[in-house]
């Protein structure tokens, strides 16, 4: 309000402001841009359509990747698959948000008695960040059940599901870390001040502030989750794409891959929007509080 | 004038194949991925017993032998022979391949001869069960027994369109390569494993002593046989498949078989 009232005093003071444009319906300015974008998608498009098409191997490639019999042929096992990747998933995650936000918090605790588990947590992430997860997956799935260790299950599908949380809970600790350093210290100061004690601290005061500033970074690493569990085909776990590879090296066909790969994009793209979505809410809720 | 320039370009359109027929079918065929030499495809690494030491060139092993033999049959020198190591993704993947056909114990079937091209087959083997000691699969006497074990087998062969097709067993774990097959088996993850005969017997003596063969099993007629993989179309086929022939005529793969591919007559076959 006030920026208006200032630009209307200035330009009272050097005389009357020159008359509004002419509103006229500029059908033409408002449809030319569209029908440029529109015109220029189809040109490039059908010029990259054009080019694989007209290649020379194409209708061996057609038949090989996108053969409409075979990916109804392999849709169901592929499918079957994707059902575990699924469920891994859930599961895998809902450990690792847990598991992560343990190694995080032990790490911002700031009493000099924790030491040496704070030491153990920057080892654990050193440790597990730095190793391949296939390396984990491979080697908890085939390595650990092997030492028969009484009372625990020795299948695939469990040892390589810990190696998932293992590995993807080091990097969601450091993101939880982030958020919790992103809070101001004056916040802890203030906590203190009230008498609360450490943990209370951290329980009431650090944390619901912390979780809120990482959802969107929390977001990306479910996205990727979500495809990383294809790891685990390695150690025999029969997922969606390990599904698709065996009808591939049953009959050389690899349309049921794009199988797979079709059923990874529906789940993943929704997972995108909402990504998408929350961010834009946390920055709007981020900007409202600047304001 | 205008007759006898008809007259030579008439001759020369006649001469032609013969002038080409001269060079194909020799080891200067243009059509070879390299003239002069037989580039010849495989796993990398390979195994006993198809291919003793992991080393092809080394000619001691059921396929290697084979293709020596195949070389001398086409007029190459043994040390024209050219060997591309590769995993069976690549030998199966479409495009140009940079070998002139591939041995790999790779199965020939309907659906892949879709996509690519096969010789004959030279080779068919029987299907063996491999178990641990102790497990009940040990015991087993039919296909209703088979199916109760859990089952393992490695991606690319047949074993597993054997298990789902013949016995109906259609969850087994499927790994990438054969190691990773007697780890989750050590790991006590599977029960039994299908693999050809001759693997099995090599496993059992070398790589896994504990294990054993359990049974034989009967041939899927969809699976028939092992046979050389050519890019699709490649024209080579009908002069190595001439030779092949030649080749298995001499009595040369019952030799190799006696050789490095012989089998334990004792054991149980399951059939039913």
């Amino acid at each position: 309000m006030t920026a208006e009232t200032g630009a209307g005093t200035r330009a009272d003071s050097r005389g009357a402001p020159p008359p509004p444009p002419k509103h006229r319906y500029a059908w033409r300015e408002a449809a030319l841009p569209t029908l440029i974008s529109a015109l220029s998608i189809v040109v490039v498009f059908g010029a990259l359509g054009w080019a694989i098409t007209s290649a020379e191997q194409w209708p061996r490639i057609r038949h090989q990747f996108f053969n409409v019999d075979a990916m109804v042929a392999a849709f169901p096992r592929v499918l079957q698959g994707f059902w575990i990747n699924l469920q891994v998933w859930l599961v895998v995650l809902a450990c690792i948000l847990v598991w992560a936000l343990v190694l995080a918090v032990v790490r911002s605790l700031r009493a000099p008695w924790f030491a040496p588990f704070r030491l153990m947590v920057v080892v654990y992430i050193d440790i597990f960040r730095g190793v391949p997860a296939l390396l984990l997956v491979l080697l908890f799935g085939f390595g650990v059940p092997a030492l028969n260790l009484p009372g625990l299950p020795n299948s695939g599908l469990f040892w390589g599901s810990v190696a998932m949380v293992l590995s993807y809970a080091a990097y969601v600790a450091e993101i939880y870390r982030s958020g919790i350093d992103a809070v101001h210290e004056s916040q802890r100061a203030a906590a203190k001040s009230l008498g609360l004690t450490e943990w209370q601290t951290i329980r009431y005061a650090i944390l619901p502030q912390a979780l809120r500033n990482v959802v969107p970074a929390l977001m990306n690493i479910v996205v990727a989750l979500q495809k990383d569990v294809a790891l685990l085909s390695v150690i025999g776990v029969r997922d969606a794409v390990r599904e698709a590879q065996i009808y591939t090296a049953s009959t050389f066909n690899y349309s049921s891959l794009i199988v797979a790969a079709g059923l990874f994009l529906l789940a993943t793209i929704p997972m995108a929007r909402l990504a998408d979505y929350v961010t834009r809410r946390d920055r709007e809720r981020r900007l409202q509080l600047a304001g | 004038m205008r007759g006898t320039g008809g007259l030579l370009v008439g001759l020369a359109v006649a001469l032609l194949p013969l002038v080409v027929e001269a060079q194909e079918r020799s080891p200067m065929d243009p059509r070879l991925h390299t003239p002069g030499k037989l580039t010849v495809g495989t796993g990398d690494p390979v195994y006993p017993p198809w291919m003793l030491n992991n080393d092809p060139t080394g000619g001691e092993g059921f396929e290697n032998g084979l293709v020596y033999a195949l070389a001398d049959e086409m007029g190459f020198a043994p040390e024209d022979v050219v060997w591309v190591g590769q995993t069976f993704d690549q030998a199966i993947a479409p495009g140009a391949k940079p070998y002139d056909f591939s041995i790999q114990q790779i199965s020939v079937t309907e659906a892949r001869a879709e996509v690519v091209t096969f010789s004959q087959v030279y080779f068919q083997p029987d299907k063996a069960v491999i178990a641990l000691p102790g497990r009940a699969v040990e015991e087993a006497a039919s296909f209703a027994e088979l199916q109760e074990a859990r089952w393992g087998a490695v991606i690319g062969t047949t074993d597993n369109d054997y298990l789902v097709n013949i016995l109906g067993i259609d969850n087994a774990a499927i790994y990438n390569e054969q190691v990773d097959v007697f780890q989750a088996m050590q790991a006590g993850q599977i029960d039994a494993t299908l693999v050809a005969l001759p693997t099995a017997l090599y496993v059992t003596a070398v790589q896994l002593p504990e294990a054993r063969i359990v049974a034989l099993l009967p041939p899927d007629e969809n699976d028939r046989g092992h046979g050389l993989l050519f890019e699709f179309g490649n024209p080579l086929v009908e002069w190595v498949d001439e030779a092949l022939a030649a080749v298995i005529e001499r009595g040369v793969v019952e030799e190799l078989k006696q050789t490095y591919l012989v089998a334990d007559p004792d054991l149980p076959v399951i059939t039913e």
